[in-house]
């Protein structure tokens, strides 16, 4: 006998209000359903109503976790309908504040798997390194969530002191090697929490389209940084680390190690951070009438901004972004198919999901 | 050959791809949106999204569909006769939420598929526009 169990919109296995209907016959969960639209602000909307200084802040908070990726990208594709470039120094802060905000997201993304693993140690380990990330931001823009750093034509503060920035990261870096990356990769309880468990395989992932580690982690070596280099990531190495198993364990990797691959760009971005102006100096913005698209790497995946215009304005015709949860949490619907009822709130959190981010 | 010539090919196009904007644009001049599919999926392209435009007065809709191939964004406009476009979720699954998303936002009807319940907001009518509804 199949019966139905709803989990949310308000749980606490749920990090933000959404619903998921699975149907389960015993313990095992046979199919489901979501629903989101809990968290619609009518952002994009709301663009419209905003002129090009106001519409940066608006969109900084389309996300409270990446919030950086959305200014970053909007502002690249207002840049393309302003025919401004940024100087390089702008370009490497932007890359600076993008992974330290990766490695913020990915670390708190950790400490919230290990609670649904029921790992509380490593909950709390997870949100100390996490606090230290978040003091490198503050002190890089004075803000601690939404940095206010991207605006058109390059960054509002400059990185004045890399060495202290790169003594910080320095001793973040310890921190996760001592004991983030080890005990996720090798503690039993992450590994009998998570092997098998969720399993998206590549030719499902590709069929759905997801993004980001999500996609890394089910065997598709994607990302923009490498694919189409924005700011001054083609003049960073590093790896994209991917996993071929497709489980939660293999997303617990990808993430894993891409905190270390960020740490690596992270050293290069500050150790070769090159001198001169933050921004183009500009009098008043001359936007052209069109149509100009932006994409990046966030945290969780590819995010992309359509950013529409017509001359003469100071607000923008149309924004629309695609946010890399949308992408990935249809992939909830195959994942949780088979499983135990008892892992779905881990296999759900896996993706990483920004509820905020997919309603917008 | 580059993959962009590929696709054109495999459409039976002669028009050109066209950069602006950071997209590669094809116009699909007599060219369905299923045969676009199609060829986009032959060349094993990647479906991002679809954004949907109001046109000025009663010029009606533009749906601009978009595709990552190799990093390269790829973007194939459709302006719409009236309020229906082929759905081409059946070739590729990746679409569901944005025609449910755009059949909610703007009524527009995504011919050979099923809408199910609202996607983004409570209640049971689509097309509520915000735009018009703010300027009432």
């Amino acid at each position: 006998m199949s019966y139905r169990i709803p989990m949310g919109p308000f749980h606490p296995g749920l990090e933000e209000p959404y619903k998921l209907e699975m149907i389960c016959t015993g313990e095992t969960v046979t199919d489901a359903k979501l629903h989101i639209g809990f968290n619609f602000r009518g952002i994009e909307h709301l663009a419209e109503t905003r002129n090009y200084i106001q519409v940066i802040a608006l969109m900084e908070r389309v996300c409270g976790i990446c919030s950086n990726i959305h200014t970053l990208t909007l502002c690249q594709a207002m840049e393309r309908l302003t025919n401004l470039t940024p100087p390089p120094r702008a370009q490497y802060i932007r890359v600076i504040v993008a992974e330290l905000e990766r490695l913020h997201s990915h670390v708190l993304w950790a400490g919230i798997a290990a609670k649904l693993m029921g790992f509380k140690t490593m909950f709390m380990t997870c949100f100390e390194i996490r606090e230290k990330v978040m003091d490198v931001l503050q002190a890089i823009s004075g803000n601690r969530v939404n940095y206010a750093m991207n605006r058109i034509g390059g960054v509002n503060r400059d990185i004045e002191d890399p060495a202290s920035i790169l003594k910080m990261l320095e001793a973040l870096e310890r921190e996760m090697l001592r004991t983030i990356i080890p005990i996720f990769t090798t503690s039993t309880t992450a590994r009998s929490r998570c092997a098998g468990v969720g399993v998206l395989t590549a030719a499902k992932a590709a069929s759905v389209g997801v993004v980001g580690p999500m996609a890394r982690a089910s065997g598709l070596s994607q990302d923009l940084r490498r694919a189409a280099p924005y700011a001054a990531y083609e003049e960073m190495e590093f790896d994209v680390p991917v996993q071929t198993e497709g489980d939660v364990r293999a997303r617990l990797l990808v993430r894993a190690l891409e905190i270390m691959e960020s740490c690596k760009i992270l050293r290069q971005a500050l150790g070769k951070l090159p001198p001169g102006e933050i921004f183009v100096p500009v009098e008043k913005y001359a936007f052209i009438t069109g149509t100009a698209t932006s994409r990046a790497e966030a945290p969780r995946g590819e995010v992309m901004y359509s950013v529409s215009w017509r001359e003469g304005s100071r607000n923008p015709a149309r924004v629309h972004v695609r946010t890399p949860t949308y992408a990935n949490m249809p992939a909830v619907r195959w994942m949780v198919q088979g499983a135990r009822l008892a892992d779905t709130p881990l296999i759900q959190a896996s993706i990483d999901p920004c509820y905020s981010c997919t309603d917008r | 050959m580059t993959g962009l010539e590929a696709i054109s090919q495999k459409l039976g196009t002669t028009a050109p791809w066209r950069e602006s904007g950071g997209v590669y644009w094809l116009d699909p001049r007599t060219l369905g949106i299923r045969d676009i599919a199609r060829a986009m999926n032959e060349a094993h392209a990647r479906f991002v999204t679809i954004t949907a435009y109001q046109l000025p007065k009663d010029e009606g809709l533009r749906l601009e569909y978009h595709w990552d191939l190799d990093g390269k964004l790829l973007g194939v406009p459709f302006k719409l006769a009236g309020d229906s476009i082929e759905s081409i979720y059946d070739l590729c699954e990746a679409v569901d939420w944005i025609e449910r998303e755009i059949h909610e936002e703007y009524v527009v009807e995504f011919v050979g598929r099923e809408h199910e319940p609202l996607l983004l907001r409570e209640g049971d009518k689509p097309g509520v526009n915000l735009r018009e509804e703010a300027a009432r």
